[in-house]
């Protein structure tokens, strides 16, 4: 074959192997076998070789046009999920097969989800829209309350409604509409949120999680031992967490879990304010007044519930320094293969 | 709360224990302790924060009281016991026109010496962050941290006897308080004043009426009012101080003669002096107790360990609970009016589970499998599955603000009918609205992958989007997805309605410069899909591509960069060996152009790559170095 129609083959041989999906191998097809072709124009140029050397020229062109062919209908059955992506001068780039992500948070949620569903838990929702009724009365903090102080809300129609400041209000919704179906095992992930000023250590948008079980004879053995569970599962089998008497107005006895801090392993230091734990979110029996309010006859039913936070978790997990990173932001993925 | 050993000592005189173990006690039963800080003479302080509902755990009292239960020792009062008020003709004209008043008691002092404190209680009050005055002021202070009672001394000799406790009638808006701090109160603020002007609000002394070098005679209060009126006052005033923070929370008004008493007795015997007055005492209504009948096994019910009956009935006495037998297991129990936070039997079972031991509860028994009716919404389901198809399409999920700038709003986007949220008192006054799309918040996030030049972006989210329409509030989940191919959208599209078994369906589109936007109302396309089908999907994480997220702290920077070989390579192989090459500030690294110079017989690989956090001379440099530029 003459060094023309060779370098051909070299060159399309190359770049039909390299080639990642259908719709690129069709450009390619199109480009060297269409109508306007480049084996075509080549045929079309046959005219200007000198005689003597045109059937030989000619066979190897029908020589090169075969093997053109049978590259393209190789590579026709082996193209897979390999990708192609396309730059402005529509030249072909190869990549590794590229897959999307799912955001942090996300992951952490799904984690925890697929635990509890491993319990028997339902997974649940709720309004971030909420009446205070939902958001405070239900939950036994009445209007002026001390306990209200400790969050600050964010108002749409004050004193009415209010965007949720915990997950603990899906909880209200969650108990009024399951007081004829229970028991119930419940866990939801959600945004909450505050009236605080955004930088880089605070965010007014919250990621908590929540579990929520009423069942007759719950005790706080079985919340402790499920609580622990779920922080062993996202913290590993070693880590250790105390659970100590801890007030939240929904609930009583109220239970407090702090983690033995991960840097200074107790003997206390700046990450744990010379603790040497860290509080790791709140918890206890509901309290019987929530479930009365729900219209759950708390001397039938008992039931406990905890609940966390998600962003410093998987800010450290994923080696984030600014909470603001973790809603939009500076937060991108590193491209990664299938 | 700040907390001295040698001062709680004066309550529990044989408490003898390392700081560490104090520390971490008082935090099991209840009352975290931050850390604690070693002083001279063998004694320490320990920082502590207070439950909101445990008003007595705002003094040395209170704690003192939990820490005699715990450890089993007993509880002693540091008042001199030979003190006692004496008796006395004269009547203080005092009046209480206020219903916030829920008592008061008020006494005057005579010929006393003002004086600066004696060291051990200006480091007190130093160590309390109180600034040290003089010796009547600082005691003031010293009992209100003790027994957790504010009160105050007023210099008689400017304000006169005739002290009135009432709502501010408007007659005084102007005050100054003891640190100078101006004031502009209200019709309704809780005032202490005499019949020419307002001495004291309910937070805070006022600067006239403190006490200074040249007082000779003092009026002392110590008063509990309603707690509602102090978080008014508090809010509207902007002041909060440490009588604040503890007359907001629900004292107890049985305490008031005790800390009088106390008071009385420090400052006679730190200024000399006498008591002139009768002591002056309104107590309108009587605070009831609550009665509760509890059945001692509770305990064990609700925790779930052997807590024996006998041991719950022991911690009940301790406390301080008045004890009527009903039966053999059950009594009826009237807490100590210190205790303003137990009223019901659960309250009980935390104060005899939380002295038990909290940590006497395994921790290694998680409630067990149980089958029970799955009450997910198909909403989620339908959330999780698309999440997952879209990232194996190769789109990125991002998770944004749900609320926006104004500017943000895209009014092609608002509901026909309807018109965006706002809030009322955002501090965040640059983001006002809800959302109403979600396309606003993937413009957004696309805005700032371009300020960092991040190549090739596909990403999606899934959240809530907001409006109001007839008085009502709606939200709704929403999908939207950016590409900057529209062809490359359009296909995943028609991928993702395959897999989700559907014909298209409502889609909003939007494009500018840089790409293409769709929007899907999830809440619509759910009522549309097999939620049987989307349920059986399997639910396990994809972990696989966990641990790619990044901080970008700079802009990206890519690079070109050819090198020959003798041989034709895969391509892919390459990649993998020079991205191990390149290592942590990789962000992506492909070919873009293969060459095969037939004349030398070699191949040419023109490779891009593009490197994160860092500055455009190191990328520079690891680039030269990796492909042997230099």
């Amino acid at each position: 074959m003459n060094d023309n129609l060779n370098k051909i083959l070299n060159q399309y041989s190359n770049q039909i192997s390299l080639l990642t999906s259908k719709a690129e191998l069709e450009n390619i097809r199109v480009e060297l076998l269409g109508r306007k072709g480049i084996i075509n124009e080549l045929f079309q140029n046959i005219k200007n070789i000198a005689p003597e050397e045109r059937k030989n020229y000619g066979s190897e062109l029908n020589q090169l046009k075969t093997e053109l062919e049978n590259l393209i209908s190789q590579k026709s059955a082996t193209v897979t999920s390999t990708q192609q992506i396309s730059v402005s001068d529509q030249k072909s780039i190869i990549s590794l097969p590229k897959i999307g992500h799912l955001h942090p948070i996300t992951q952490t949620e799904e984690q925890l989800n697929n635990l509890f569903r491993s319990l028997g838990f339902s997974i649940y929702d709720g309004p971030v829209i909420v009446t205070d009724e939902y958001n405070f009365e239900r939950l036994n903090v009445p209007a002026n309350h001390p306990a209200r102080d400790m969050q600050d809300s964010l108002y749409i129609d004050e004193p009415q409604y209010l965007l949720r400041t915990q997950t603990s209000t899906i909880e209200s919704y969650l108990l009024e509409a399951s007081k004829d179906k229970l028991p119930i095992r419940t866990a939801f992930p959600g945004t909450t949120y505050r009236n605080e000023k955004v930088n880089r250590s605070n965010h007014f948008i919250f990621h908590q999680y929540q579990a929520v079980v009423v069942d007759k004879n719950i005790t706080m053995k079985d919340l402790i031992g499920t609580m622990d569970l779920m922080f062993k599962t996202l913290y590993g089998p070693d880590v250790v967490v105390r659970y100590r008497a801890k007030y939240y107005p929904e609930v009583e006895p109220g239970v407090g879990p702090d983690m033995q801090c991960f840097k200074c392993h107790g003997q206390g230091c700046p990450l744990c304010k010379h603790a040497g734990w860290i509080e790791m979110g709140g918890s206890g029996m509901i309290h019987p007044k929530v479930l009365a309010n729900a219209g759950i006859d708390p001397k039938e039913w008992r039931g406990f519930a905890f609940g966390m936070g998600l962003d410093r978790w998987t800010m450290a997990q994923n080696n984030i320094h600014d909470i603001r990173t973790l809603l939009g932001g500076n937060l991108a993925y590193k491209p990664s293969a299938k | 709360m700040k907390l001295i050993y040698s001062h709680l000592k004066k309550f529990l005189p044989s408490l003898d224990i390392a700081p560490q173990n104090l520390r971490d006690d008082l935090t099991m039963i209840g009352h975290f302790a931050n850390y604690y800080e070693k002083l001279p003479d063998n004694d320490f302080i320990i920082d502590l924060d207070i439950k909101a509902n445990r008003g007595d755990g705002l003094s040395y009292y209170g704690l003192a009281r939990d820490l005699s239960v715990y450890y089993n020792i007993p509880l002693v009062s540091p008042i001199d016991p030979d003190f006692n008020i004496p008796a006395s003709d004269y009547q203080l004209p005092i009046s209480v026109t206020s219903p916030d008043v829920r008592r008061v008691m008020a006494l005057k002092i005579s010929d006393t010496q003002v004086q600066t404190s004696p060291q051990w209680l200006v480091d007190f009050c130093n160590l309390h962050n109180i600034h040290s005055v003089n010796n009547i002021v600082d005691l003031t202070n010293y009992v209100m941290f003790m027994y957790g009672i504010p009160n105050h001394a007023f210099d008689a000799g400017i304000t006169s006897d005739s002290l009135i406790w009432e709502n501010n009638q408007g007659k005084n808006s102007e005050f100054t308080t003891l640190d100078g701090t101006a004031l502009k109160l209200s019709s309704q603020n809780l005032v202490i004043s005499n019949p020419t002007e307002v001495l004291s609000t309910d937070l805070v002394g006022g600067k006239k009426s403190g006490i200074n070098n040249n007082t000779n005679q003092i009026i002392l209060e110590v008063a509990v009012y309603n707690r509602v009126r102090i978080r008014k006052d508090s809010k509207e005033l902007k002041t909060v101080t440490e009588a604040s923070t503890r007359l907001e929370k629900d004292l107890d008004s049985n305490l008031i003669p005790t800390a009088m008493n106390y008071l009385a007795s420090l400052i006679i015997s730190s200024s000399g002096g006498h008591i002139s007055s009768q002591l002056y005492d309104y107590y309108p209504q009587v605070e009831s107790e609550s009665e509760i009948e509890f059945d001692l096994n509770m305990p064990a019910l609700y925790s779930g360990i052997d807590i024996p009956t006998d041991f719950s009935l022991q911690v009940l006495k301790q406390l301080g609970c008045s004890i009527e037998n009903i039966n053999n297991t059950t009594v009826q129990a009237t807490p100590p009016s210190i205790r303003k936070d137990i009223s019901l039997p659960e309250d009980l079972v935390e104060e005899v589970v939380r002295f038990f031991g909290y940590n006497k509860i395994p921790s290694t028994q998680a409630l067990s499998p149980k089958t029970l009716p799955d009450i997910t919404p198909g909403i989620l389901y339908l959330n999780l599955f698309i999440k997952k198809e879209l990232a194996q399409l190769g789109y990125d999920e991002i998770r944004s603000w749900p609320l926006i700038k104004q500017e943000s709003l895209i009014p092609n986007l608002i509901p026909q009918d309807s018109e965006p949220v706002y809030t009322q008192n955002s501090i965040n006054s640059d983001y006002p609205v809800l959302r109403t799309s979600i396309i606003s918040s993937l413009k957004s996030q696309q805005d700032q992958y371009q300020r960092f030049k991040v190549p090739q972006v596909q990403f999606f989210e899934i959240g809530k989007v907001f409006n109001q329409s007839q008085g009502q509030y709606h939200e709704n989940y929403s999908l939207g997805i950016y590409d900057s191919n529209q062809s490359q959208l359009s296909s995943n599209l028609e991928k993702l309605s395959d897999r989700l078994k559907i014909n298209g369906g409502n889609i909003q589109s939007y494009n500018d410069q840089t790409g293409f936007y769709v929007e899907i109302n999830l809440d619509e396309l759910v009522k549309s899909v097999d939620l049987a089908y989307i349920k059986d999907q399997p639910k396990s994480n994809d972990h696989e591509n966990s641990g790619h997220s990044v901080e970008l702290t700079s802009q990206i920077i890519t690079l070109d960069a050819n090198i020959i070989l003798d041989q034709q390579q895969d391509p892919r192989e390459l990649i993998k060996e020079y991205s191990q090459k390149i290592g942590e500030n990789l962000w992506q690294l492909i070919i873009s152009d293969i060459y095969h110079d037939p004349k030398s017989d070699k191949y040419r690989y023109t490779f891009r790559a593009s490197y994160y956090n860092i500055d455009d001379k190191t990328a520079k440099d690891i680039h030269l170095t990796v492909f042997n530029l230099k």
